[in-house]
Formats: C-alpha cells, sequence, structure tokens
C-alpha cells in the first residue's frame, strides 16, 4: 500500500515540477512586453513613461536573464512568494489569489462532494428502476451535455432576473461587510446557491450516467449470476455490485476534477463571483505573467492534492490495493 | 467493510465537509476582507451614496502620487492647488485662493486656515515638498521638471514656482489641477521608492485636506468606504458642504452585475460603461443629457493609421478612407447613442471655443461612400481583378489590419462595422483582436497598420490633444504619442509654441490653434471617429439633483482625475430623497 | 510484474466497454440488427443528424450574413430575424448556423488529434509494455492530471488562436490522456489472446500486428471513444471561445455567448441571443452521448435491457 502511494506521490511531484516550469515558461515565451501594456493602461505622459518602463521592468525583475528568472520563481515559491501583479499594481499575487481561493472553494467543494453523492445514489437507484432509469436517465444526458456557462446563464435568468428569486451576481449582499452574523450568512447563501447549483446539476449528470452503466455491468457479471443462482437475495448481490463499482467512479472522480475546475471558472465570470475565475480573466486581458502564473500553480497543487486524497480512499476503497496486486 | 452503514458514513462525512468547507470559507472572507470599524447596520442608506465604476481592482493603491488609486483617494481625500471645471473653462482656486505669472515665475498663495484631517495646519512647505517628490525618477508628474521648472521657493504663504527660459504655460496649467497635495510630515517618511510606487496602504495614515475620511475596505473587499468627517476648510470658507455621511463605492466585477445593482436600486451614481442603458433611461434612472448622446464627451476615439505603411502614406487615400467609415452606424449600432460623431478636429466639445468651426467644416471630412470611391479612382486605386476591392496604384493588394484589444467588445463590433463600410467603397479592412500587451508591442513598435486609440482624455488645454497627433522626434518606439509617426516640423513646431502661450493670450492662443487644425483637417494624420462618453447614470431613488445639462452642469465621474474638476460640486449638490 | 488496469475505465460520460469476440460476419449483422432496436442509437443518431443538416442547410436559407450589421437593434425573434437580433443588429440565426458548423468541424478534427494521439500512445503502452509502457504511463499521468483548462487558458492567452483548425489542434494535443489510457487496458487484455501470440510467433512487426490484429478487434471501442473525443472537444471548445480566447475572426457558439454577455444581454432581457447558442451546443453534445451510450449497448449484449 505504501508502495502504491509513494509511487502516486513521485508521479505528483514530477508533475508538478513539470507543470510550474511550463507554467513559468510559456508567458516568456511569447512576444510582447507586458510593462509596455502596464504603462499604455496608466496613460502617462511620454517622457515619464520611459523612465517608468525602466523602473518597472527592474522592480519586477523582468531584465535578468532567463535563468536568473527561472531560480528566482522557484526561490520565491518556497517562500510563498508569486511575485507581484501586473495588472493590480502594488499587490502581491498571493494577496490575490488567497483572496479569491476562498470563494472559489465554498463554490467546487460542495458541488464536487454532494453532486458525487446524489449522483452515484441515483445512478445506482436508475440501474434497477426502470421507472427511474426511463426518466432520470436522458435528465442526466442532457445535463451533462451541457456547458457549464450556459446552464449559469439559464439558471440566472429565470432564477435571477425573471422571477428574481436569487441575486444575480456578488458573494454577498455589498452593503454587508463580513461577519459572523444571520443576515450575512443568509445573503452569502443567497448570491452562492446559483452557481453552486450550476456546478452542481452539470456533474450530477455524468456521476448519475457513470454509476447506472457501472452497476449494469456488475449486475451481469459472473459473480452476479452464480450468487444469483444460488438463491442469495437481490439486496445483497446490489451491495457487492456497488462496491465494485463505486472504484472506477472513485478514479474517475479525479479526472472529473479538471473539468469541474474549468466549470467553475466560467460559472463564477457569468456571476460575478469573486473567485479565481474572474481573476484569470483579468489576468489573461492584462498579459499579468505572475498573476496568471500563481493561479495556474494553485490549480495544479490543488488538482494534485485533491488527486492524491481521493488515491488514499482508493486504498481504503480497494483491498487489492492494499495487497500490491491491483490498482491504477 | 463497504456496508450500508458504511456507505451511509460516507455520505454523512461528505454532507459535513461541505458544511465545514462553507464555514471555513465564511471565516476566511471575514478575516480577510479587511477591518471595517463598522459592522453591517452601520451605514444608513439614506445618509449614505453608493458609486462603481471605477475599480476593478482590489482597494491596494492609497497612494495620490502613484497613478490608478483608489476610488476617491484624489478628490475625497487628497486635494489639488485649484480645481478645473471643463464646462465653463474655469479654474477654480481651491487649496490655493490664487496664482499668477510673475515674470518667468508662478506665485500660488495657499488658503488659511486649511487643516490636515490630524489637526495640523497645511502650509507652504507642504506645496513645496509635494511638487519636489516629482524630481524621483519614475514620478507621474516627473515631466515639469524636465520641461523647465528649476526650483520652488517659498515665504510665508506663497509658494514661487522658477521656470528657466519660456515656461510651458499649457501644459504647467494641467499640473495646477492634477496633483495632490500630501502632507509633508506623513509623506517625508516614505522613500523615494515608496513614493513613487508604494501603496502607502497604512490605512491609519490616510492624512488628507478634503471632506473625507478612510471608512474601511481596503484589500479585497467589495467596498471601499469614505466617512464624511467634520473640520473640512471648505465649509467655513464657501460654505460647501457634503450632503452625505458615507461614500460607499463598489468593487466591480463585471458589467452585468453592476447592471443589475444599478437597476434594483442599490446604486446611485454608477460610472460604469453601460451598453443599452439608453433603454432605460426616464423614470428613476438618470444621465446628464436627457437624450442622445445622454453622456458627457471624455475623450476622442481615433482611427490611427501608420503613416510609414502604403497607402496609409498617401493623404488622398487616408481622406478616402475617412470618407468610407459609417461613424453613425457605429453610434446608433455599437454605442445605442450614448456616443457622439466627433468634430472633424477630433477636439472634444468642451474646447469648442478654440474649435475654427467654419474651418473644420470647409475642410473636414464626410461620410459618403460615392465620394470615397471617385477620389480612389481619381487617385489610382482601382479594382483591377474584379474582386470588390481596390488595389494599389502599382497594382498589388490593399488589405488593411485594424487591430483592437481582444475584449473589448464595443471597439470590437466597431472595427467590424468599420470594416463593413469601407468595403462599400471598394477598401479592405481586416478586423484583429490581439491581446491588450501585443496590441500596444504592435503599436508602440511601429508593426501595426491601422488601431483604434482613445488615450487622451478631457483637460484644460487641447495641447495635449495637438501633442498626441504631432509630437517630435519620432523614436523606435512610440510609447505614448504620435503612434501614427506623422513628421511635420511644421505642426510640431506650432504645437510647441502653442504650449508657450499663456491662456490668457486668447487671440494669439486661437489663431495657433486654427493653424493646427488646418493641418489635422488637411493632413489627416489620425481620423476622429467618435467621442467615448464621460459614463455617468444615476439612479434617483435615495438621492437627487445630479448633474444634468438643465441643471447643476458638473463633472458626474469618479474616475481618476474627475472629482478635482468638478466632481466634488456635483456632489455637494447632492440632495437625499 | 506490471500492475493490470481494471477491465472498466470511466470515461466522461460513464461509458463502460468490455471487448465482445465473436466472428465477423455474424456479428456484423446481429449488431446492426440490435442497432435499429436501441432507442438511444436511433434517438441520439438522428438528433446529430439532424443539427448536422442544420449546419450545412442552414446558412443556404437565410441571407443574412453572421457578422455583417442589419438596421434591427437588439430585437426578438421575428419573420424577418427568425431567431433575433443581437444588440447592434447582426442576426442570431445566422450566427447560430455558422456557429454550429465551427463546432462540427472542431469536433471533428480536435476529436480525430485527440484520437490519434491517444490511440499511438495507448496501442504503444498496451502493446508493448515494459520500458516503453513505464515512459508513456508517466507522461500520461501527468499530461491527466494537469486539468485540460488551465493548460489551454495559458496557452492561448498567449499565442492568440487565429483559426479555427489551430484551435482544435490546440485541444485534440491537449485532451488525449484518458484515451490513451482507456486504449491502453483494452489492449493490454487483447495482447494475451492466443491470435495475438499467433501472429507474434508469425514473425510480424509490432506495428503490424497493432493494425491488422488489436485495433480491428477494438474497433467499436475505439470508435466509441472517438465520439467522445469529439463531444467533449466541442464543450471544450465552447468554454475558450466563451472566455475570448478562441479565434474571434470566425462565428462560434461560444464566442456568441460571450459577446451576449459582455453586452449585458442577460440583464437586459435578450434572451434569444444567449438560450440560442447553448441549445445547439447541448444539442449536439447530448445527441453524441446518447448515441455512445446507445452503441455501447449494441457492441456489448451484457448491457442490453431488452
Amino acid at each position: 500500500m505504501s508502495r502504491y502511494l509513494a509511487r502516486k506521490l513521485s508521479i505528483y511531484l514530477l508533475t508538478f515540477f513539470v507543470a510550474a516550469s511550463i507554467d513559468w515558461a510559456i508567458p516568456r515565451l511569447m512576444p510582447g512586453d507586458p510593462i509596455n501594456g502596464l504603462i499604455a493602461r496608466i496613460q502617462a505622459d511620454p517622457t515619464a513613461a520611459q523612465e517608468m518602463h525602466g523602473y518597472y521592468t527592474e522592480s519586477f525583475g523582468l531584465d535578468e536573464p532567463l535563468w536568473r528568472q527561472y531560480l528566482n520563481f522557484w526561490l520565491g515559491l518556497a517562500h510563498g512568494d508569486l511575485g507581484p501583479s501586473i495588472a493590480y499594481v502594488g499587490s502581491s499575487v498571493s494577496d490575490l489569489i488567497r483572496a479569491a481561493i476562498p470563494y472559489t472553494l465554498a463554490l467546487l467543494i460542495p458541488a464536487i462532494v454532494l453532486s458525487y453523492i446524489a449522483g452515484n445514489r441515483v445512478g445506482a437507484l436508475a440501474a434497477r428502476r426502470k421507472v427511474l432509469d426511463n426518466t432520470a436517465l436522458p435528465v442526466a444526458y442532457v445535463l451533462t451535455a451541457t456547458p457549464y456557462m450556459w446552464l449559469a446563464l439559464v439558471l440566472a435568468y429565470f432564477l435571477a432576473f425573471r422571477w428574481e428569486i436569487f441575486p444575480i451576481s456578488g458573494a454577498y449582499d455589498f452593503a454587508l461587510q463580513p461577519a459572523w452574523t444571520w443576515e450575512f450568512a443568509r445573503s452569502f447563501l443567497e448570491h452562492w446557491f446559483l452557481p453552486f447549483l450550476t456546478l452542481f446539476l452539470v456533474s450530477f449528470g455524468g456521476w448519475a450516467i457513470g454509476m447506472r452503466n457501472l452497476i449494469i455491468y456488475e449486475l451481469e457479471a459472473d459473480y452476479a449470476n452464480y450468487l444469483q443462482a444460488l438463491g442469495a437475495p437481490n439486496r445483497l448481490v446490489r451491495k457487492y455490485a456497488y462496491r465494485n463499482a463505486v472504484l472506477p467512479q472513485m478514479s474517475g472522480l479525479a479526472l472529473a476534477l479538471g473539468v469541474i475546475v474549468g466549470g467553475a471558472l466560467v460559472t463564477e465570470i457569468v456571476f460575478g463571483y469573486p473567485g479565481v475565475g474572474t481573476l484569470i480573466i483579468t489576468a489573461i486581458t492584462n498579459r499579468d505573467y505572475f498573476l496568471l502564473q500563481g493561479i495556474f500553480l494553485f490549480i495544479i497543487i490543488g488538482v494534485l492534492i485533491a488527486n492524491f486524497l481521493v488515491d488514499i480512499a482508493y486504498v481504503i476503497v480497494d483491498p487489492r490495493t492494499r495487497t500490491g496486486l491491483q490498482g491504477s | 467493510m463497504a456496508s450500508r452503514k458504511s456507505r451511509r458514513k460516507t455520505e454523512v462525512f461528505g454532507f459535513v465537509a461541505s458544511v465545514v468547507a462553507l464555514a471555513v470559507v465564511a471565516t476566511l472572507t471575514a478575516g480577510g476582507a479587511g477591518a471595517g470599524p463598522q459592522g453591517a447596520a452601520a451605514v444608513p442608506r439614506s445618509q449614505t451614496l453608493y458609486t462603481s465604476g471605477k475599480q476593478w481592482g482590489p482597494y491596494t493603491n492609497f497612494n495620490p502620487l502613484k497613478p490608478d488609486y483608489n476610488t476617491g483617494v484624489v478628490g475625497l481625500v487628497y486635494e489639488t492647488l485649484f480645481r478645473y471645471d471643463p464646462l465653463k473653462d474655469k479654474f477654480i482656486p481651491w487649496l490655493a485662493t490664487g496664482g499668477k505669472w510673475v515674470g518667468r515665475n508662478y506665485v500660488v498663495t495657499v488658503r488659511k486656515g486649511v487643516k490636515w484631517s490630524d489637526g495640523k495646519a497645511l502650509t507652504a512647505a507642504d506645496v513645496k515638498f509635494t511638487f519636489e517628490t516629482q524630481k524621483n525618477t519614475g514620478a507621474q508628474y516627473g515631466t515639469m521638471w524636465k520641461t523647465g521648472l528649476s526650483r520652488i521657493t517659498t515665504r510665508g504663504r506663497t509658494v514661487t514656482f522658477h521656470f528657466r527660459g519660456v515656461p510651458n504655460y499649457q501644459e504647467w496649467d494641467s499640473n495646477r489641477y492634477t496633483v495632490p497635495i500630501v502632507p509633508r510630515h506623513i509623506f517625508k517618511a516614505y522613500s523615494a521608492t515608496e513614493l513613487v510606487s508604494g501603496n502607502a496602504s497604512n490605512t491609519r495614515r490616510i492624512v488628507g485636506t478634503g471632506p473625507f475620511a478612510y471608512g474601511g475596505g481596503a484589500g479585497g473587499s467589495q467596498t471601499l468606504q469614505w466617512n464624511r468627517r467634520a473640520n473640512w476648510w471648505a465649509t467655513k470658507a464657501i460654505g460647501m458642504r457634503m450632503p452625505m455621511k458615507h461614500i460607499v463605492d463598489i468593487h466591480n466585477t463585471s458589467n452585468t452585475a453592476s447592471l443589475q445593482n444599478f437597476l434594483q436600486n442599490r446604486i446611485d451614481l454608477s460610472n460604469n460603461f453601460f451598453p443599452g442603458i439608453n433603454r432605460h433611461v426616464g423614470g428613476r434612472v438618470g444621465t446628464y443629457y436627457k437624450r442622445a448622446p445622454y453622456m458627457l464627451a471624455a475623450n476622442t476615439a481615433w482611427l490611427v493609421p501608420n503613416l510609414t505603411k502604403r497607402p496609409l502614406n498617401d493623404v488622398t487615400f487616408r481622406r478616402a478612407l475617412a470618407e468610407s467609415i459609417d461613424i453613425n452606424r457605429i453610434v446608433v449600432a455599437d454605442y445605442q447613442r450614448i456616443v457622439s460623431k466627433a468634430n472633424p478636429t477630433g477636439l472634444l466639445p468642451n474646447w469648442n471655443r478654440w474649435v475654427n468651426q467654419a474651418q473644420a467644416k470647409s475642410l473636414g471630412f464626410n461620410f459618403s461612400t460615392s465620394r470615397a470611391r471617385n477620389r480612389l479612382s481619381q487617385a489610382g486605386y482601382r479594382d483591377r481583378n474584379g474582386d470588390g476591392f481596390v488595389e494599389d496604384k502599382d497594382g498589388s493588394t490593399i488589405n488593411l489590419r485594424l487591430i483592437v484589444p481582444k475584449g473589448w467588445s464595443d471597439w470590437e463590433t466597431a472595427i467590424q462595422i468599420i470594416a463593413d463600410s469601407a468595403k462599400d467603397a471598394g477598401i479592405k479592412i481586416t478586423p484583429a483582436y490581439p491581446d491588450f500587451n501585443g496590441l500596444v508591442d504592435e503599436r508602440n513598435t511601429g508593426k501595426f497598420e491601422l488601431v483604434i486609440n482613445n488615450e487622451k482624455q478631457i483637460g484644460n488645454t487641447a495641447y495635449t490633444y495637438y501633442d498626441y497627433l504631432f509630437r517630435l522626434p519620432i523614436l523606435a518606439s512610440q510609447t505614448a504619442a504620435n503612434f501614427q509617426r506623422f513628421s511635420s516640423p511644421q505642426a510640431w513646431a506650432l504645437t510647441q509654441q502653442l504650449n508657450k502661450v499663456p491662456s490668457t493670450s486668447v487671440a494669439r492662443a486661437k489663431r495657433i490653434h486654427s493653424q493646427i487644425q488646418r493641418v489635422i483637417l488637411t493632413q489627416l494624420p489620425a481620423i476622429p471617429l467618435w467621442y467615448n462618453g464621460m459614463w455617468a447614470q444615476y439612479n434617483t431613488t435615495h438621492w437627487t439633483n445630479f448633474p444634468t445639462s438643465g441643471g447643476n452642469q458638473a463633472t458626474p465621474s469618479t474616475w481618476n482625475g474627475y472629482i478635482n474638476m468638478t466632481g466634488i460640486d456635483a456632489l455637494a449638490k447632492l440632495r437625499p430623497r | 510484474m506490471a500492475t493490470v488496469e481494471p477491465q472498466q475505465e470511466t470515461v466522461v460520460a460513464g461509458a463502460v466497454v468490455a471487448p465482445s469476440v465473436t466472428p465477423q460476419g455474424r456479428r456484423r449483422s446481429e449488431t446492426l440488427y440490435f442497432a435499429f432496436r436501441n432507442k438511444k442509437l436511433v434517438a441520439g443518431l438522428s438528433l446529430l443528424v439532424f443539427m448536422l443538416l442544420f449546419a450545412i442547410v442552414g446558412p443556404m436559407l437565410t441571407d443574412y450574413d453572421p457578422f455583417e450589421f442589419y438596421d434591427a437593434f437588439g430585437q426578438p425573434p421575428s419573420k424577418e430575424h427568425w431567431f433575433g437580433t443581437t444588440a447592434p443588429g447582426q442576426d442570431v440565426y445566422a450566427q447560430f448556423v455558422y456557429g454550429l458548423r465551427s463546432s462540427f468541424i472542431v469536433g471533428a478534427v480536435a476529436g480525430s488529434v485527440a484520437a490519434a494521439i491517444g490511440m499511438a500512445v495507448g496501442f504503444a503502452a498496451g502493446y508493448l509494455g515494459g520500458i516503453v509502457d513505464d515512459i508513456l504511463s508517466i507522461l500520461t499521468n501527468v499530461v491527466l492530471v494537469i486539468p485540460t483548462i488551465a493548460v489551454l487558458i495559458i496557452v492561448s492567452a498567449y499565442l492568440s488562436v487565429g483559426s479555427l483548425l489551430w484551435e482544435a489542434l490546440l485541444i485534440g494535443v491537449t485532451s488525449w490522456p484518458w484515451a490513451a489510457r482507456a486504449i491502453r487496458a483494452q489492449t493490454f487484455s487483447l495482447a494475451s489472446r492466443d491470435f495475438v501470440s499467433l501472429a507474434r510467433l508469425s514473425g510480424q512487426g509490432p506495428w503490424r500486428i497493432i493494425v491488422k490484429e488489436i485495433a480491428p478487434n477494438m474497433s467499436s471501442y475505439l470508435f466509441l471513444t472517438f465520439i467522445l473525443l469529439f463531444g467533449g472537444s466541442i464543450l471544450i471548445a465552447a468554454t475558450l471561445d466563451f472566455l475570448g480566447l478562441g479565434p474571434s475572426e470566425v462565428m462560434s457558439l461560444g464566442l456568441m455567448l460571450n459577446v451576449a454577455v459582455s453586452n449585458s444581454a442577460l440583464v437586459l432581457g435578450m434572451w434569444w441571443w444567449f438560450i440560442v447558442p447553448g441549445i445547439g451546443i447541448t444539442a449536439i453534445v447530448a445527441a453524441l452521448y446518447v448515441m455512445n451510450v446507445g452503441l455501447d449497448e449494441v457492441f456489448n449484449p451484457k448491457l442490453r435491457r431488452t
């Protein structure tokens, strides 16, 4: 088991190293000078502009040789310093990300966990009840085929714009300051619900379909037929089928993370939710090297950690990995 | 053993985990959102003015000497020597009671009785200190030290600015109302680097002469709050009093979000760009003008050609190009009339008295597809291969690439319209949307062909526009002016001449203006398209008496630089409903 | 001893396949018989064909150009403009049908590229095993874990995607890992079969064996994988276009959503502008996914419920 986990860990470390290096390299290999863009946005006087250009290039360390910048990058990373932001001059990237991450996590964690649980449940139910199979499954297919941002728009249009049940944007009512009060909690949940719902619904579809197919497959497997032939109760058969079906669903969880993270980004943009998604768009438009780098790193780290957690859970659930015979 | 019990356990675990996640998030946001002294109920709606539209980034920059400071830092907290009214073309004595030229020196009298928010008095030393900070490398207003200002002396309450040679009057006039005066006793502790690029973010040391003081929201918060303070000098000196106890500026995440909040009466003064707002004007929603263009003009959008490329180097071709563009369609379709077509000289309406209107009318271009076609064919640009587009005189294809920054959707639509209408005259234009930095790169290094640019804003003098068009010498990299690389020593000489004319010599100034405008009209170094608006829409549910053309004629914008024009007047005249 | 992948591999829509090996001739007619009886396949295929026809024929039914401006600003659907107009006056129907074309092109190209890479990597890893497998597996795992969308955002932000083909290429090059993994697993189990050992004994080269023996026996699986890649690519492309990272010179459904949102279509009530493109994307992708499951049932008797 520890060998299995150790192998996984080493893959993740390697992935991190590769991804971080690519992340660092790509912005710098592209043409164009972000400082020029910064100066242009400030619309400084031409004489002042020349000076400012030199000044900012130096203070951002962009005039140093590439290998030096690469070294600084890793050194800074060790200190948790991701560099200064170019788009928001004066803020550090880690501050910006730290401010945005809680909101994105607030959407992602409940959405992933709840859609996984609910989806698997409904999928398993649909596998054995024809009625549910014929109604829930088509819905699940449509849901999983729906692009996140479109579902976000549809929900926002009907529930927020037309029927005004929920607010259309923001994380909480801007007249409130964050505090441990009922009012704030209510406002926060109100604003949180629609983006959460968007992520939940689309992911739910995928899990339900997956589980349903796996259960059906398991129920047709030899051991299931054998048990039934022996006269075992259906419930017992289903129990074993479910346990076997959970395994590939779990490895699918790791895969699905990448998809749902992308979904969270666009959903945030539609709802103006102040998470990482909105930050990315600003970073892109302003060619903010450091901010984009930092966000990307965070996403990578987050996904790797999540993958590792899933691997641990997989080890717990699948006894075969513990004996080193199987497991991917 | 994964039984039903453990399955239930997993579910419960998942549920609990989600709840915990939410709780953690709530804590993080509560902690990270900056220490606001008040809680939720502390800001009464009827005494608070909610603004939005200016701030897209976090509220980090409280340094008035660094560009892109938070909403209101200059204007509500830090003030300037004078203010400028662009609609009446008047300077308003503010922290200075007067200023005049004595030979080559400009002598300013600092107002008596002005106190900083920490109780200390404003002195001439503060003014001297402030202007001397601009000597630092990279300082925003540093140009004056390179173009004539040699030293500053003080005596009592007068500050004398000594100039070498004939001063650049026009540029100097701008400094009078843009440079914010900072307290020496606080800012002297900052190093040169901090003065130029620091954020001065210690919120306990935000000390200004203005009517508001810091109230909360620094950092990543959704709002920034300013609280009205007692002992503002203007109340006693000129009887001006701020009617709102709090001004809360809202951080923008998206225009959709802001528009929704605005329409739901939660924002009073919005300076967002809201395409489609014209549908809502009337009732509770107001704008400066009751009808099109609804907004005051804030800057000119120019179609900038690269004059080093063929056939853009041919003035006849440029004129035909100008005549082929249906600017009206851009105004109506793209902006639904919240902008207006520009004067052929490109000068903003507030400079109308300097514009030789008769000359502009007779020499300026007008939209006419047929005239454009004729002009092109007479000049030798003909469609020889029957593809609907004209070729160059030597037969080579003409396909002009017109760029705007990716994501600037109204400009993206505008250049599509331009390409569409130019097609009718036979000119092939291909719209492209590089990202902002890529565009700046192309533009500055001279690789572009056509680009839209609007960087020069409204101000006290059209000199800035002439400088933008004619500045010489042309360098390998043009960073802020003359992107088109127009080389006319004569026009540049005239521009510099204008700079050396004091604003009191009206007749002489007008003559030079007229000559320069003639160059713009006949040579078309750039093609003026439309005026972008000083975006402002009002929701009169909680506050009334916003600036209108028929009422309080003030600049209704919280964007940087406007409060210290007549924005403060706009705010002072508001009335709670 | 190399670890064996579990037989089933969960993919995005949860399609599960086990290889079926029945004699070729009987399989074909049996397949067709079940194909036409399978409701999901019929429904999915019909919808897909309908959308495809819509994309091909649709533009011919209108005189409007997707990029040109007309004198109707932000109008709801009417006789003149069947799907209404955008705020600056473009025809939504024209944009929609041209956008459908783009979706199909991107899906096909990206899907093919991803399938090609996935097959190359999967076959090589699964058949050749050993060090080749180890290296390719590491490569696959690394690319797999990095969220596609994050990479695409970074790359397209800097590369400024200029054309549909480039976008498709980019997507194809980043979305192959799960396919490679799945194909590898299948190849493993097939590689230990008798007929493969026979072919090996007869001295055929590894790629010959892969192409002539293994791939044909996985053909149904490969086809299903391709369909999923096709659908997945359309969704990814739509996301990129929505973020403004796709080619803006070409009309696409994601781009329509992007412009609609920038113009506050939501708050101004112009529902036709953003509802329509989303329906297009959902319809195509749902059709593909449903087809996928239907085909799965057709190819694998174990899954048939009828």
